[in-house]
């Protein structure tokens, strides 16, 4: 068989379990349960397995790559050269196995969910079927249309099964949150919609096919520098870029537990990735031009969101706008262009990812029982819960880049490839580091020490289903974070590869 | 020797065990913890064997140290990692200490917390600790060493805040932690900026490099402050000496261990580690050396005016880490190694005896203690031998190591000025010694019920205690050459343990010194005894001579206050103004702002609706003339 169906399977699986799932009558909760967590265990394990039969040293280009030819004999697709071709790289791969992670634990984490659980799935389902499908593309027009199938079905996802919060200054209502998050993603869609376009015509070549058009001289540098703001602005909202980042603490406050895991764990990276495959590769002399700039942003993301995350009282405030400091490692990481950089940045979105799931996760497990995330009512969890103090403080020392946890190992190649051209931008990273601490060890110590707030008596510590999830991703953070060699060796290898890449 | 991996590698099975098994273990799994344990120092003690008879091959002086690595993580070309263990003389010593005391506070600790709720926990993370502490001395790369280093901070924070339903011991965690990944953001950016200049983490290469002058001057500069910043941080020296008064919060053998024997004299082995990098560059040396006398004489002055006996021993710990820096910034590397491998001892014994006196009376306070000498007849003379050490009465093991210190300050280049501070220091450390002793072991007891209530510990605690202070007396006399010998340290301590710059010295005695030294102690002795003896009049006479000074040492000079104003009213302001610009100018006013701004043009254009035909038959008549118009000039 040709292993390039294992790619289209994990797109394919989560399409028919939506279709599937639409079939099953509403009442029956149990059957969308299993069904649903039996897929999510299949696709966890294709993801292991395209991971790991990912073969280093094989040599430049894309592994399992698959080309469905029947679609070229369909007239439309062939006229505009558009065709379904996936592959994966070194920096796919991570990224594949990523969303098989995060997407098995949203689907035990939603087992709790009773209100339409069978809608939810579906759309639960698309999502992360266009999760794989732009992290599998190797066609423009299909990347594109892979990306929208991700990012569309969160409105619903967030407007029908999230959560309005009031604050004593401000309320955020799901439906507004919701709103916002859809808009301005689409917002940034247009732009690189725009840009996809533009290539296509100034290449002339009369195909969408990525391969062809990475070719070196396809554009020339005016061009190029021309159209690379668009790919990184459009792909960089969804990354959190700033300024363009508030639709994420809100969008994450008010997503329910599995849609803030996926969300933050997976959809933020197909930005930093569409930064890799549409900027970097496509368009190189206009990322030479234009990375000085956005490593400011960068830099900016990283600080702002740490300070910012300092003063939040609601948990997933503050894991959101940590969110944001986060993912500016990722893009100060492509920012410097360098391969240790660009090594970094790709493991710090594998990182963010597993620890934001862990996180949110976590957060999900107390609001669903204390129906209040404000860290302040709490107080003295850890005696009461010691489980879920144990995975959340995990998931925290992750965050603050403790040495063999992940964060560690991501945030240091970002350090080290940072320093190598923008010394002050490093530094300022790793003092960013040290207010990671700050935020994280106030919650901690907001929340989960000090006398026990009575209050909570009846509060439980995690299900069994809560600790196979934190199992799962904690196992993970280790991994990565003793022995990151499997990562390092697919990720850098692709990197070495890429145009401009010092 | 090639086997110095396994050492740090026992330990962390017996985390991995109890942090998994140990409800399900009888007595927790201790027993495991404490076997393992066992296995790492006969281990330590076999590899310290090893290098002995390495030294004696290749000739002391000429021994390069043993160092074996592995591939961590490898990009061909452009960043390689090897994790790897690196052994010469500083290592075993360090090795020896960490694995004998952990091992004596494990055993300690069996009485000390029995009945914890979270005994199991409490051993696991020891273990944890140990682990840790042992990679980081054993680490052959700044990379690995940073490893261990964010690891023994973790464990530090852990079990300083184990009595996690105290709100002060949670606070104090997040202080310890806090504090000293302020020193770690400048330790990592050392390395980082080491690395890009030499393209390697190899401690050994880094030294090289640096000596032959392959590093530019102002990165080398930069790169020796940053990473000296993270040593002072973790050895708790001024001005970030602030977390290690308040991590007295935790378990006290956790504070024998840890805050006293082990952790915090990582930053005095990192700055051992490195010297010959700090050494060439210009003013290092004297920074090192004024960091750590200015620690030697503000702790001094502070443990004078403290309550708590454990806050005493803990302001005697800064003492101590200043005295090592001084003679880390005078090149004395030999002599601040002794003063570690006694001081473990030493303080060790001060704080496991502290635990004991806690554990009989479940108090903590001066004011509350007293005439305990009879009550507890194995831990009072412990108590005192530790303190007297601490001192530096002749011939305990502080004696020599303090001799040693003061030798070297004098043969340094560095200003008498230096020599005559640290003298000065002497008397007051014996004095609040003394005072510490009389308050709690004689005169009339002050709490009735705490008296009546006392007892002496039982074994598992008590013989700990003896054969560390049997250790404190005697550990000294390893800077004989004789002794030294015999004990495996060829040409004695001095010639085995020395700066890798200056190459070995040799152990002399400066009777000069010696004699002032043994003057100044006494008299800091016997005015001790003679200002707290009864109901220790003159003490409270001094306090009222000057309360402003009183204030200002019982109040440790209001350093912890202005810090946490800072934090308060900058940092935390500062997190809070972002999230506010946040909220309301970049999304409420930008986001939403272009949000209002679409729907006002609609709302705009919704007027040229008006539902009337003259109006659309207008707008056709515009339009239709508008275009014939433009076609016209664009046709011309």
């Amino acid at each position: 068989m040709h292993s390039g169906y294992w790619m289209i399977a994990t797109i394919a699986i989560p399409l028919f379990t939506a279709a599937i799932l639409v079939c099953v009558p509403d009442s029956r909760r149990d059957v969308v349960r299993w069904i649903s967590a039996g897929v999510g265990a299949a696709l966890f394990a294709i993801s292991m397995y395209i991971f790991f039969a990912y073969e280093v040293d094989k040599g430049e280009g894309y592994q399992f790559f698959i080309r469905w030819d029947w679609l070229e004999n369909v007239g439309f697709l062939k006229d505009h050269g558009i065709s379904l071709a996936f592959g994966v790289d070194g920096i796919a791969a991570p990224m594949v196995l990523l969303t098989g992670v995060v997407a098995f634990g949203g689907t035990l984490i939603s087992w709790k969910i009773e209100h339409h659980n069978k809608d939810f799935f579906v759309l639960f389902w698309v999502l992360v079927s266009g999760v794989y499908g732009t992290f599998q593309s190797l066609d423009l027009f299909f990347f594109f249309f892979w990306y929208e199938v991700a990012v569309l079905p969160m409105y619903l996802l967030i407007a029908v099964w999230g959560s309005s919060s009031v604050f004593p200054t401000f309320a955020r209502t799901k439906e507004y949150s919701a709103m916002k998050l859809t808009i301005m993603l689409v917002a940034a869609s247009i732009l690189i919609f725009l840009g996809i376009f533009a290539a296509f015509h100034e290449a002339g070549l009369g195909t969408f096919d990525l391969q062809r058009l990475y070719e070196p001289g396809t554009f020339d540098e005016d061009f190029q520098k021309l159209v690379f703001p668009l790919f990184v602005i459009g792909c960089g909202v969804l990354a959190g870029l700033w300024p363009f980042h508030t639709w994420s603490p809100d969008g994450h406050v008010a997503a329910p537990t599995a849609v803030s895991m996926l969300h933050a764990g997976v959809l933020m990276k197909l930005g930093a990735f569409g930064i890799i495959r549409l900027g970097i590769q496509l368009l190189p002399e206009g990322a030479a031009f234009w990375m000085p700039g956005l490593m400011v942003l960068a830099t900016t993301n990283v600080v702002y969101g740490a300070f910012a995350a300092t003063a939040q009282r609601d948990f997933k405030y503050m894991i959101g706008y940590s969110s944001v400091s986060h993912m500016g490692y990722v893009l100060m990481g492509l920012a410097t262009m360098n391969v240790i950089g660009i090594n970094g940045a790709v493991l710090q979105m594998f990182s963010h990812g597993i620890m934001t799931a862990l996180f949110f996760a976590m957060v999900g497990a107390i609001y669903d029982q204390a129906h209040t995330r404000d860290m302040a009512l709490f107080k003295g969890l850890a005696n009461k819960m010691p489980l879920f103090t144990f995975f959340f403080g995990v998931a925290g020392l992750a965050s603050l880049g403790l040495p063999g946890l992940s964060g560690f190992v991501a945030e240091f190649n970002v350090f080290v490839g940072t320093f190598r051209t923008y010394p002050w931008a490093g530094a300022l990273g790793i003092f960013a580091a040290a207010m990671t601490a700050v935020y994280i060890l106030r919650m901690m110590s907001m929340s989960f020490f000090g006398p026990f707030n009575e209050r909570w008596a009846d509060l439980k510590d995690m299900t069994r289903l809560e600790m196979a999830t934190g199992v799962l991703l904690l196992s993970f953070l280790l991994f990565m974070g003793l022995w990151p060699a499997p990562f390092i060796d697919r990720i850098s290898e692709s990197v070495i590869a890429l145009p401009g890449v010092t | 020797m090639s086997d110095a991996w396994v050492i740090p590698l026992l330990p962390v099975a017996g985390f991995v065990l109890l942090l998994l098994f140990s409800p399900w273990l009888p007595r927790k799994g201790d027993w495991l913890a404490i076997g393992l344990m066992a296995a790492s120092f006969v281990l330590a003690c076999l590899v310290a064997a090893d290098l002995a008879d390495a030294i004696g091959e290749a000739g002391v002086g000429s021994f390069a140290g043993i160092s074996e690595s592995r591939e961590w993580f490898n990009v061909e070309g452009y960043i390689e990692i090897r994790m790897g263990t690196y052994v010469d003389q500083i290592t075993v010593v360090m090795l020896f200490v960490v694995s004998f005391i952990a091992l004596l506070v494990m055993i300690y600790s069996t009485g000390y917390m029995r009945g914890d709720r979270r005994y199991g926990w409490f051993y696991s993370i020891i273990s944890l600790f140990t682990a840790s502490m042992l990679t980081l001395v054993v680490a052959d790369n700044l990379l690995l060493l940073y490893f261990a280093w964010e690891l023994v901070g973790l464990c530090s924070m852990l079990l300083i805040g184990h009595y996690n339903d105290k709100q002060s011991a949670a606070e104090a965690a997040k202080k310890a932690f806090i504090t000293t990944r302020v020193g770690d953001v400048g330790l990592l950016i050392g390395i980082i900026i080491l690395f890009t200049q030499t393209g390697t983490f190899n401690i050994g290469e880094i030294l090289r490099a640096a000596e032959e002058g392959e590093i530019a001057r102002e990165w080398l500069t930069a790169a020796a402050v940053c990473v000296f910043a993270g040593a002072v941080g973790k050895s708790a020296q001024f001005p970030l000496h602030v977390w290690l008064p308040d991590a007295m919060e935790g378990p006290t053998p956790v504070s024998a261990l840890i805050h006293a024997a082990t952790m915090v004299v990582a930053g005095v082995y990192l700055v051992a580690r490195m010297l010959p990098l700090f050494e060439v560059v210009r003013g290092m040396p004297e920074l090192i050396t004024a960091l750590g006398l200015t620690t030697a004489v503000l702790s001094a002055l502070m443990g004078l005016a403290q309550r708590d006996i454990k806050r005493v021993v803990a302001y005697s710990t800064l003492n101590s880490l200043g005295l090592m820096f001084v003679a880390l910034g005078s090149g004395a590397v030999g002599a601040a190694m002794l003063y570690l491998f006694a001081h473990a001892f030493f303080k060790a014994l001060l704080f496991l005896a502290c635990g004991s006196v806690i554990h009989a009376t479940e108090e903590q306070e001066v004011d509350k203690l007293g005439g305990l000498w009879s009550k507890m007849p194995i831990t009072a003379p412990m108590f005192i031998v530790g303190a007297l050490a601490m001192a530096g009465l002749i011939p305990l093991s502080g004696f020599w190591a303090k001799d040693e210190i003061l030798v070297g300050i004098r043969h340094g280049h560095l200003n008498d000025i230096v020599a005559i501070t640290v003298f000065a220091t002497l008397p007051i450390t014996s004095l609040y010694m003394v005072r510490l002793v009389m308050l709690t072991f004689f005169g009339e007891p002050k709490d009735q019920h705490v008296h009546e209530h006392a007892h002496e510990s039982e074994a598992s605690m008590s013989w700990p205690l003896m054969l560390l202070g049997a250790l404190a007396a005697v550990a000294g006399f390893v800077v004989f050459e004789g002794v030294g010998e015999a004990l495996g340290f060829h040409s004695g301590w001095l010639g085995f343990v020395y700066n890798l710059a200056e190459g070995p010295e040799e152990f002399h005695v400066n009777w000069g010194i010696s004699i002032l030294s043994v003057v100044l102690v006494s008299a800091g002795l016997v005015a001790g005894l003679w200002i707290w003896a009864g109901k220790a009049e003159p003490a409270r006479r001094a306090a009222a001579f000057s309360p402003f000074l009183y204030r200002m040492f019982l109040n440790r000079f209001y350093i912890d206050e202005v810090y946490q104003a800072a934090v308060d009213y900058f940092v935390l302001a500062a997190g809070r103004v972002v999230a506010w610009f946040d909220r309301s100018i970049v999304n409420d006013t930008g986001v939403n702002g272009a949000g209002e701004t679409a729907w006002y043009a609609g709302w705009l254009g919704k007027f040229a609706q008006t539902g009337k035909l003259p109006n659309y038959a207008l707008a056709i008549v515009v339009g239709v003339i508008v275009m014939a118009i433009v076609a016209f000039g664009y046709r011309t």
